[in-house]
């Protein structure tokens, strides 16, 4: 007689860490979704909440089509993008080289650190008023913005994740000769690349949040720009397929950067 | 000449927070042969890993020096190839791509490092495994890659600490009749750490027994056993007899240290 073993007596997804089959993960992440709305379609259909302070799911689905169509909410979409994208990529230009340097000579941390450690917790948004005196209500403001809420960030987590390499590898490489300039080369980097990699992935969520604090404060395009215009008009639905639009390129480029990085570090997943 | 000569090497750490320091090393002298294959026994925390790390220049010692082939030791180099206990593979780097990593930095063209990666794969019996990554290979393989690794480089020595420390016992039977082969057909000086009296006596043609701390060594014992050695020699009467000896000699000083 076959005894019935305690994991058939209860459903394996009661058990702490089992994995779980990937069409029930899947299930589960779309039925959220669905109760989400669902809990949204109650409040506003019900009228439990006045049309004024939130829309219903049909109507934000109505004001995003209708600012797609007509007021030409891609430009906007399009021009956020570049802003992020644009002070992202300046940032990381600057933080990389520099991070992977402060982790490589302890003189070089030794000297930056606490400064960098410092302006991390300055405030990008708090920059804002000043960056505008600076450099007006253009692009540049917009890309110093992101540019300053980014790049100390990076510096410091790179200088960490390069700090970190495995020092018997280090050890190894200068056993088979390397020279100074080759263990940075050739162990330091590649060691840490794909922790820089996932370094970028994070700070570039936060980017989003800097751009949309920019265009919310003197700006006459852009996502943030057409939320404000928005509350303005005491458009509800508008306001609120701005910030999905947001939630929704996260997600893409989210899922891009993961993508290149398995590509680019297969040995890290092997 | 010899090919390795350890003058009075001594090292002290300092002790930690106002401790007192630990003397790891009692000053160590010792001169090694060329081509010799040198084993050092001793019991865990006998500074035998320190002194092998001092000869490769990732420690510095407090008192004495090491003179390489009549050049001392200031830091470490490629004329000193090192296999460590842990798994020390770059793991962003394919088999063949770990092997000819100090012939690149040596800037060595690319055809004549593809001969010599060719060879060594052949040599630790990787053959198919060349572009495989380090994850995906057994304990066992990866150890075989540090080997070939260090070897490819033709250094004038090679330093073994405990490299087939982590490895089931099989494995390390194994492991220990193929580097023997390879040093058999090569003719290298090697200078390898072991806390295993067996494998002292099996790969060695002479063997160092150090003390417990702080380290000296105690015995320098002649191996005489023929090559080729064959795994079945470790049941014979010669081998035993050896076994006995050494055994003594280190049960005082695990004794000690235990």
């Amino acid at each position: 007689m076959d005894q019935p073993s305690p994991s058939s007596a209860r459903p394996a997804y009661l058990r702490p860490l089992r994995p779980v089959s990937a069409p029930m993960r899947v299930g589960l992440g779309i039925l959220f979704f669905l109760i989400f709305i669902a809990g949204w379609s109650v409040v506003t259909f019900g009228g439990l909440v006045s049309p004024l302070f939130l829309a219903s799911p049909v109507r934000m689905v109505e004001e995003g089509w209708s600012l797609l169509t007509e007021y030409g909410f891609l430009y906007d979409i399009g021009i956020t993008i570049w802003r992020v994208v644009g002070g992202f990529v300046l940032a990381a230009l600057v933080a990389v080289p520099l991070g992977v340097a402060m982790g490589a000579w302890k003189a070089v941390e030794a000297f930056f650190e606490p400064f960098v450690s410092f302006a991390r917790y300055l405030p990008a948004s708090a920059f804002i008023p000043l960056l505008i005196l600076w450099a007006g209500i253009g692009e540049t403001q917009k890309l110093l913005v992101i540019f300053i809420g980014s790049v100390f960030q990076i510096i410091l987590m790179v200088a960490v994740a390069v700090g970190q390499t495995r020092r018997d590898l280090v050890e190894a490489a200068y056993t088979l000769g390397a020279t100074d300039r080759g263990i940075v080369r050739r162990v330091l980097i590649p060691s840490a690349a794909p922790q820089i990699a996932e370094i970028l992935r994070l700070v570039l969520g936060w980017a989003w949040t800097y751009v949309i604090v920019a265009e919310l404060i003197g700006s006459s395009s852009g996502i943030g720009h057409m939320i404000v215009d928005s509350q303005a008009l005491l458009n509800t639905g508008q306001i609120i397929f701005g910030i999905i639009v947001i939630g929704l390129i996260g997600l893409i480029s989210d899922f891009l950067f993961k993508e290149a990085n398995r590509r680019l570090f297969p040995w890290s997943l092997a | 000449m010899s090919a390795v000569s350890i003058d009075k090497v001594s090292r002290t750490f300092p002790g930690v927070r106002g401790g007192q320091p630990t003397h790891a090393l009692t000053p160590v002298s010792v001169d090694i042969r060329e081509n010799d294959f040198v084993t050092i026994l001793g019991p865990s925390g006998c500074g035998k890993s320190t002194l092998l790390r001092i000869v490769a220049g990732l420690d510095e010692p407090s008192g004495g020096k090491v003179v390489v082939r009549g050049r001392e030791v200031t830091g470490p180099g490629a004329d000193r190839g090192m296999v460590f206990q842990s798994y020390t593979l770059f793991p962003w780097l394919t088999v063949a791509e770990n092997i000819e990593f100090g012939l690149r930095e040596k800037g060595m063209t690319k055809s004549a490092r593809e001969a010599i990666v060719a060879d060594y794969i052949g040599k630790v019996g990787l053959k198919g495994f060349e572009r495989h990554w380090p994850k995906q290979l057994s304990g066992g393989m990866q150890q075989r890659v540090a080997i070939a690794r260090a070897l490819a480089n033709d250094p004038a020595i090679l330093l073994l600490d405990e490299p087939f420390g982590a490895l089931d016992n099989q494995t390390r039977g194994l492991m220990q009749e193929l580097l023997l082969e390879i040093w058999e057909a090569d003719q290298k000086t090697v200078l390898f750490v072991t806390h295993d009296i067996e494998e002292a006596i099996f790969l060695g043609s002479r063997c160092l027994v150090m003390s417990a701390r702080p380290g000296r060594i105690k015995a320098d014992v002649t191996i005489p056993l023929p090559h080729p050695r064959h795994y079945r020699m470790k049941a014979e009467p010669d081998f035993l007899e050896l076994k006995v000896k050494l055994t003594e000699e280190i049960r005082e000083e695990a004794k000690k240290a235990a």
